[in-house]
């Protein structure tokens, strides 16, 4: 492991990213992330609400279409090396709010992310369970461990 | 601070812009203080970012189908909205609730009360940057997840409430019950210690006394509701006209200075009061079915529901036409707090209107539904 690696290991900084989805996603994760239970700052892991410091962007819901310019611009000011993890199933697939087909088609919807911005990691669920979120973030950090 | 203006010859006014994604807040949501010399002089709060359109695209969904699309308004209090929802249209095709149904809505939703304030506690916690208090009040909050999980099936969007009754899967036995006495336990005797520590804490008590105080008239006047208008000292409260509530004891608390320090107490005093609730639906829990499937789908009318929730009342209303959803309002008590958060802001200390802003809850997913009609958008010119 070079000496990028070792201290990337080694503070993980994820950024989260609402766009539009219920909040149930949202407060999961920082749950995951902050609440003493599951407690992902003992991995290291750790939020951050500035693109500029962070490694991963979870983004929750489905990018509604007045979100769709910042998350771009919130992924373009993250540095390399990258991940983006969609969590949910709203930011996965649309969830309901895309794919509820009732009389008048969703128009408010731009989303999915993975349409918008490359995404590393898909968690379904809807809302998330706080385990699949520390599965999730883990699974995209090869990205960035063994970027160069 | 009339005064303020006349003696000061230059008045420095700055407009300090927050969000829509910033730190502080979960949600996105733009906020526009208005200072001269540190000091809040107007505020604007612009949601409408999140806007999915969700009576748009309830339109024309069979009913069963819009009873649980309305849990997706909001994560927090997903359980009120399906609830309210299953509660028009058994109203309109007047079906009857089992008993025992009747009793596990209840402890569902006061369940649903209890994370939502411990969660309210916890985030006001951390913008008063009290780490630790926000910490465990958490861990205390995950008790309560738990619960509802097991009976649920989820820790957030349990679906428990289906029209005529629960779903099969959130029926309660033995060990369930026996769960959530331990849980309910657990969790009085941890929030009643958070109490005692928190009121005893002279640092945090000089930090929210008297901060963002809201007299009882501009609750009035802003149509405040819920908690933040019984922090005010009116204790109307929703649960006491529904018939849902009747078999049960609770007392209704208030408060009486409409600050922050109000609010939080407000929440905390609540939870002891949810607590006797679920205790008293365990009690008493009737035997029987919990579904009452015989009914038959009509066209109705339009049908109003109003219940209290953790926020304060919500509304749905829609008619049904072919077994279809027509005509949806929804109505979150957040959008009328919205005003009470910017008026809150004004005349305190810029570093406290965040705290303003929180002391009334905020939740803007559900609020984000709303057409705005602005007569003048920009504010910013308004001679202040
Ligand atoms: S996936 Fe479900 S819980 Fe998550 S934001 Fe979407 S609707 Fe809410």
């Amino acid at each position: 492991m070079g000496l990028k690696s070792y201290s990337r290991a080694r503070a993980v900084h994820v950024m989260l990213v609402y766009t539009g989805g219920c909040n149930g996603c949202d407060i999961e994760i920082v749950n995951c992330i902050f609440s003493p239970k599951y407690d992902a700052e003992q991995y290291k892991v750790f939020l951050t609400w500035n693109p500029r410091e962070a490694d991963v962007l979870v983004v929750t819901g489905p990018v509604t279409k007045h979100v769709e310019e910042p998350l771009k611009a919130i992924y373009e000011s993250i540095p390399e090396p990258k991940a983006v993890v969609a969590a949910g199933a709203c930011a996965t697939m649309g969830g309901v709010y895309k794919n509820i087909y009732g009389d008048i088609p969703s128009e408010e919807i731009a989303g999915p992310v993975d349409e918008i911005i490359p995404v590393a990691a898909k968690i379904p669920g809807c809302a998330v369970r706080p385990e699949d979120v520390l599965s999730g973030v883990v699974a995209a950090l090869p990205l960035l461990l063994n970027a160069k | 601070m009339d005064n303020d203006n006349k003696v000061t010859t230059q008045v420095i006014e700055t407009e300090v812009p927050m969000g829509t994604i910033h730190s502080a807040a979960l949600e996105p949501y733009r906020l526009r203080l208005f200072v001269e010399d540190e000091i809040v002089r107007d505020a604007e709060l612009t949601v409408g970012v999140n806007h999915r359109g969700i009576e748009r695209i309830m339109e024309g969904l069979p009913v069963e189908k819009a009873n649980s699309l309305t849990e997706k308004i909001c994560g927090i209090c997903s359980n009120s909205h399906i609830w309210n929802s299953c509660l028009v249209a058994e109203k309109g095709l007047e079906i009857d609730v089992p008993p025992r149904a009747e009793y596990i809505r209840i402890i569902m939703e006061e369940l649903e009360r209890l994370h939502s304030h411990l969660l309210y506690l916890a985030h006001g916690s951390e913008v008063l940057g009290h780490e630790t208090f926000a910490m465990r009040l958490f861990y205390i909050r995950e008790t309560v997840m738990e619960l509802l999980r097991m009976i649920g099936g989820n820790r957030v969007q349990y679906g428990a409430s289906i029209i005529g009754g629960v779903r099969p899967r959130c029926d309660l036995d033995e060990m369930r019950i026996q769960k959530i006495i331990e849980g309910m336990d657990y969790v009085e005797e941890k929030v009643l210690d958070f109490a005692d520590r928190f009121i005893r804490d002279p640092m945090v008590m000089s930090r929210i006394s008297g901060i963002a105080a809201i007299t009882k008239e501009d609750a009035r006047r802003l149509a405040t509701t819920g908690p933040s208008l019984r922090a005010t000292g009116i204790g109307e409260d929703l649960r006491l006209d529904m018939k849902q509530y009747e078999p049960f004891e609770f007392d209704v608390i208030t408060q009486d200075t409409g600050d922050v320090k109000a609010n939080l107490l407000m929440r905390v005093l609540e939870i002891p009061e949810s607590i006797k609730i679920i205790r008293q639906a365990i009690k008493d829990l009737p035997d029987g079915k919990i579904t009452n499937r015989s009914w038959e789908m009509q066209d109705t009318d339009i049908i109003r529901s109003y219940i209290e929730v953790p926020r304060g009342k919500l509304y749905h209303s829609y008619k049904i036409e072919d077994g279809r959803v027509r005509n949806s309002i929804v109505r979150t008590p957040s959008i009328t707090n919205i005003n009470t958060m910017e008026f809150a802001c004004i005349g305190t200390h810029i570093t406290d209107a965040q705290l303003a802003i929180v002391q009334c809850d905020p939740c803007f997913t559900c609020t984000d539904r709303a057409v705005q009609i602005v007569d003048q958008p920009f504010r910013k010119n308004r001679i202040i």
